[in-house]
């Protein structure tokens, strides 16, 4: 109940609020491609946009209860990561920015490789990943945990070893 | 003794003394498990070699902070997938690629990029890093076959990847090789100390932390010791070739982030600052004439000395104190 008020206050929000280019949450490209044409691109995609939008924060949402079918494989240990996530998503989609759909899920590397060629006239990066800082820190103490579960497991193993 | 034998040996304990002051930074005094390893006879080295490789899965999102090998096999198509490795700031990271089963002709890639990219801003900038921007990205569809060893310049790396086939993937292992000198830095902790020495090269070294921290500088080294400290003409440190400045964000650019202090005279003795930006960064920018060092430590700030630094600050930039 609550989901459902959910996705129709932000399809209405995303509807009447003015549309801003923004990058795709994983694969955003080199802007300037984007705002060569944002308007009537958004436009063209607009009933798309919405539906897709749905989807895909449903999905997101999703991952919690329901079968996985989100961008990022649930794990165990990662519940803040995935509530960082829809916390990310969440915002985006109330502040009005509108992911680019059309990049997110396009096939083709053609945009890819305008925005290298982009890249390489310009110092932006043609492929970057748009991660907050306090995604960015959860990832990290992850690794942090693996890593030093891992020195324990070796350290283990090398004194069973050498006791031997 | 007679000459003939006095001569080699002289030549033997000069080379030998030469040696030890040449080599001392880059011996690895840490017992580890290859080194042991060597130790063992052959049979338990057959039982261990498969036990010392961390083998995992790797994740369409991911930071990778050990050795091991990695494998990503896509059960569906994923089209924006990216791996973050990290090592200690004296590591470097090296990655091979074991076996790739990618489809490049169908859109498929996998690209390591040095350093690491968020929000359209990289680390380290374009100032800092010795490779253009193209080249720190290199494309396994490219150049795979030639160059089945990337390795980066500094203890951070990147992998973007996208796999259109749901039986395609690939595998790759990671290992950390010793940077003696290490320049641009990401730390892996939010607390910790670090000494940065630039030796006599023209270059910019940055060490960023990704937290709002208190950093606290234990000595800086500005030109040798034997040096007369420069008398500056003008006050304050326009114009130094080198120089230390203390930097606070929030992306990972260097060169877009905002200089809260300057630092151009050699001090030892603690001096502190708390700068509650998300990236706060410990700069050194060196002419090459001198051997620079500065020695810090850092912790994080908790929530509330976070407040009070934003409850007086007037300035809207990440908050400084």
């Amino acid at each position: 109940m609550k989901l459902a008020f959910l996705v129709f206050t932000v399809v209405l929000l995303v509807a009447v609020l003015p549309r801003y280019e923004s990058r795709a949450i994983e694969n955003p490209g080199a802007v300037q491609s984007a705002s060569s044409d944002p308007q009537s691109d958004l436009q063209k995609l607009s009933l798309p946009i919405l539906l897709r939008l749905g989807e895909e924060y449903f999905l997101r949402l999703g991952s919690a209860n329901q079968n996985p079918q989100v961008f990022m494989p649930p794990d165990a240990s990662s519940t803040t990561v995935k509530r960082a996530l829809q916390l990310q998503l969440t915002q985006r989609l109330l502040q009005g920015k509108v992911a680019n759909i059309r990049r997110f899920a396009s096939s083709n590397s053609d945009q890819l490789d305008d925005s290298m060629e982009r890249g390489k006239r310009t110092d932006d990066p043609p492929i970057s990943l748009d991660l907050t800082f306090h995604l960015l820190r959860e990832v990290l103490e992850m690794a942090r945990a693996e890593q030093l579960a891992q020195q324990a497991h070796s350290n283990r193993k090398m004194m069973d070893i050498f006791g031997k | 003794m007679s000459v003939t034998f006095r001569v080699p040996l002289y030549f033997f304990l000069l080379s030998l003394s030469a040696l030890k002051g040449q080599t001392r930074y880059l011996e690895e005094n840490e017992i580890t498990p290859e080194g042991l390893f060597s130790l063992l006879n052959s049979e338990l080295k057959r039982e261990l070699s498969e036990d010392f490789i961390y083998r995992r899965p790797l994740r369409c999102l991911d930071m990778l902070a050990t050795d091991g090998q990695f494998t990503f096999a896509a059960d569906r198509p994923q089209l924006n997938c990216a791996a973050f490795f990290i090592g200690e700031p004296n590591e470097m990271i090296s990655i091979a690629y074991d076996n790739v089963n990618i489809d490049c002709d169908g859109g498929d890639f996998i690209k390591v990029f040095d350093g690491w990219v968020m929000k359209g801003e990289k680390f380290p900038s374009s100032q800092d890093h010795p490779l253009p921007l193209y080249e720190r990205y290199i494309d396994f569809c490219e150049t795979g076959s030639v160059r089945r060893v990337v390795r980066s310049s500094q203890n951070v790396a990147m992998i973007f990847f996208r796999i259109h086939n749901a039986e395609s993937g690939f595998s790759i292992t990671v290992k950390k090789l010793l940077n003696p000198f290490p320049c641009n830095i990401i730390s892996q902790t939010p607390e910790g100390s670090f000494t940065m020495v630039i030796p006599q090269q023209h270059k910019n070294c940055s060490f960023s932390i990704i937290y709002p921290v208190e950093i606290q500088i234990a000595e800086l080294s500005l030109g040798h010791f034997n040096d007369f400290p420069v008398k500056r003409v003008v006050p304050g440190c326009a114009g130094a070739g080198d120089f230390v400045e203390l930097l606070g964000g929030n992306g990972v650019d260097t060169s877009k982030m905002f200089p809260v202090a300057d630092l151009c005279y050699s001090f030892s003795g603690p001096a502190q600052m708390k700068i509650g930006c998300e990236n706060t960064v410990v700069r050194m920018v060196s002419s090459g004439k001198f051997v620079n060092r500065v020695t810090f430590q850092y912790r994080l700030l908790d929530r509330s000395e976070l407040q009070k630094i934003k409850g007086n600050n007037v300035e809207d930039f990440c908050f400084t104190e």
